[in-house]
């Protein structure tokens, strides 16, 4: 009888349990998007106590974010696979001088725009190419890649004999809303081949278990010069609107976006081994919230001395503190590498 | 059977000192023929050797820290911030009590180990990849050295502390000390053992009772002692340690390592990886004097190290196959494969 009785609450209580799991693993998946949210929320309460203009500090939170955001939304492709690439700072600074000689040149911003993507496409092929053949670590690949870019760079500023590249008159092209279309139609179509096209599928198949992907015949050199194709894409955007910004190129142009990206990717929720949890929406909600933590940081630190190193401590302890969260269902038993 | 024995140790032997001195000798004849065909003199100046062997000790540390965790696939950008917080603390302790160079860099020493350990213990707490945390880490320690000095670079005046980077005899005492108690701890220790144990097989380690906690505690310890000393190296010459370098500008100093530790591999594999470590170091520290001499700009001598570090990697990544050229086995093969008509085996 009692078995009779306790038979039916079996299943009850596996629900509820089930249910409690899916509860916890939804907020755990949305730990970034709360996050978000909260520095919304905590930049509107001290922009407010600071008295600030909101429609002007939104405008700057969008120009601060967007360049990361479009460069770390094509970067997802390259993570998703398991690799990364530590070139994309300087790839930026290379399709910006590029798109910036071109415009002193001609003055066309639409040919700046084409060769600013193609100067990064081309060295995003490179790396990818350059890794694919010769069989090398993509990783050490972007290491030198970056080095020769820099160097590159530097040729390029200093080749009509100053130390900057004026590309004056572009900035006059430069506005909020070309930013925002332009990101939202990168972001469309890389959300489009990551979650609609078997591209995406496969990326995340070959970052999860890359041994089995490629004994069911999925070619990872064939998906890794895609994924290094579209990062490209994603820089050379990026760099046409580094110049509209500040038509200004010197060698310091888009110094922190390189290892940016990687922090606007984790903050965002995205694991950084790739695989099946990859999101392609990571880059823009992590990009967000750093400008957002940056932006409610320098107004509470207004005035303290050594603000921008106490700002930076801050934030690393809330980049960890957030990557815990977001994790914390996939811990291992040894330790990660 | 002994006279057998006998040659076949010394072609061993012979094949290991080859291995071993191949990559540097070739290196050194090459840039000795092209100073001596330029008409350029790599040590110019009396500073010129300090420069070189200030160069080896400081590129030797960096490699080693950068070999000890990357090669058990941790990979650590933290290793120039670990550099530039130990130096602002040793420094700020000496400016305030007024000590000398050997103050200074024993509490560069001291806060290196208490920083590397605390990397190490951030990561075995939170268990995120090494990657994530050393990013993690990094911002802090740039955040603390920033934040203690007021963004205000740190100048060194008024003390003696470049007594020790400017003698040839203490650092070179100092190369082969490190090199041997490195050797030491990896090659001759229950430590260097199990480390070695998990670096080939981290879940086996772990099963047969291996402690991978303090193991790579130990590790991330030894990491930041070995960046301190390259951290006091590098601003006791100066004069001036540069705190300015907020959002990773402290990770630069680990790439030139790159190069180094993959040459140190494999000369390693001849010898001992760390003896290759040395002679890497040794070689690229040339090839940076070879630069001097030739007044190279910063860019061309980018690109030239870049190239060097794609062409080595394409040769370890391809080893077999460019044997195999070189041996006409590829051919062999070739032609066989040429000749046999299809499905024959079968």
């Amino acid at each position: 009888m009692e078995n009779v009785e306790t038979a039916p609450e079996m299943p009850k209580k596996g629900m509820t349990a089930e249910k409690k799991h899916k509860i916890k693993q939804l907020l755990i998946n949305l730990t970034p998007v709360i996050g978000l949210v909260l520095l919304l929320v905590l930049y509107l309460i001290v922009g407010g106590i600071r008295g600030i203009n909101f429609a002007s500090g939104f405008e700057a939170i969008i120009n601060q974010s967007i360049v990361v955001a479009i460069v770390a939304t094509g970067a997802i492709f390259i993570f998703t696979l398991g690799s990364f690439d530590i070139s994309l700072g300087a790839s930026t600074l290379v399709s910006a001088c590029a798109g910036a000689l071109v415009y002193m040149s001609t003055q066309n911003l639409f040919l700046m725009f084409l060769v600013c993507v193609l100067t990064a496409v081309a060295c995003s092929l490179f790396s990818s190419v350059l890794g694919s053949v010769f069989n090398l670590p993509v990783f050490v690949t972007t290491v030198a890649m970056m080095s020769v870019l820099m160097a590159v760079a530097e040729l390029l500023i200093t080749s009509r004999g100053g130390n900057q590249l004026v590309a004056s008159g572009a900035g006059a092209a430069d506005s909020l809303w070309l930013k925002i279309l332009l990101l939202a139609i990168f972001a469309a179509i890389c959300i489009f081949v990551f979650s609609f096209m078997k591209t995406g599928r496969r990326q995340k198949f070959l970052g999860g278990n890359p041994v089995c992907a490629k004994l069911t015949g999925i070619s990872l050199k064939k998906y890794a010069i895609i994924a290094f194709a579209l990062t490209g894409l994603g820089v050379g955007i990026a760099a046409f609107l580094t110049v509209l910004r500040a038509p200004t190129v010197t060698s310091g142009t888009a110094g922190d976006v390189g290892m940016s990206i990687f922090i606007a990717i984790v903050f965002g929720g995205m694991p950084i081994s790739g695989g099946p949890r990859s999101r392609i929406y990571a880059a823009i909600i992590g990009s967000f919230t750093i400008t957002f933590l940056n932006q409610v940081l320098f107004f509470m630190l207004l005035g303290v001395a050594g603000a921008d190193g106490i700002s930076q401590i801050v934030r690393a302890i809330f980049f960890l503190a957030m990557v815990y969260l977001a994790s914390i269902n996939y811990r291992t038993k040894n330790l990660p590498r | 059977m002994k006279t057998l024995l006998n040659k076949q140790q010394l072609k061993s032997a012979g094949i290991r000192v080859a291995g071993t001195l191949a990559i540097p000798v070739i290196v050194i004849a090459v840039l000795f023929i092209a100073c001596a065909a330029g008409g350029k003199n790599m040590f110019p100046y009396d500073i010129s050797f300090t420069n070189f062997i200030r160069g080896i000790l400081t590129l030797m540390l960096t490699t080693i820290a950068l070999s000890i965790n990357l090669g058990s696939g941790r990979f650590d950008f933290s290793l120039g911030a670990m550099a530039l917080l130990s130096s602002v603390i040793g420094a700020q302790i000496v400016m305030q009590t007024g000590g000398g160079a050997w103050v200074m860099l024993l509490f560069c020493l001291l806060s290196g180990a208490v920083l590397g350990a605390a990397s190490g213990g951030l990561y075995v707490l939170l268990k995120l990849p090494p990657i994530i945390t050393s990013l993690g880490v990094t911002l802090l320690y740039e955040g603390i050295a920033f934040a203690i000095t007021g963004g205000a670079n740190m100048r060194l005046l008024g003390t003696d502390t470049d007594s020790i980077t400017n003698s040839v005899a203490i650092m070179i005492v100092f190369i082969v000390l490190f090199l041997a108690i490195i050797y030491f701890v990896f090659d001759n220790t229950k430590f260097g053992y199990n480390y070695k144990a998990l670096k080939e097989g981290q879940k086996v380690s772990v099963n047969t009772g291996i402690k991978e906690i303090p193991n790579a505690i130990v590790c991330y310890t030894i990491t930041g002692v070995l960046m301190s000393v390259v951290g006091f190296l590098n601003n006791t010459f100066t004069g001036t340690i540069q705190v300015s370098g907020l959002n990773f500008g402290s990770i630069g100093i680990m790439f030139g390592a790159f190069l180094p530790m993959f040459i140190g591999g494999f000369i390693g594999r001849f010898s001992n990886d760390k003896l290759g470590y040395f002679l890497a170091a040794v070689t690229m520290t040339l090839f940076s004097m070879m630069y001097s001499a030739f007044s190279l700009t910063n860019s061309v001598q980018s690109i030239i190290s870049a190239v060097l570090l794609v062409l080595f990697l394409i040769y370890l990544s391809n080893e077999k196959l460019i044997k195999d050229i070189f041996t006409g086995k590829h051919l062999r093969d070739y032609l066989k494969r040429k000749k046999t008509p299809a499905g024959a085996e079968g």
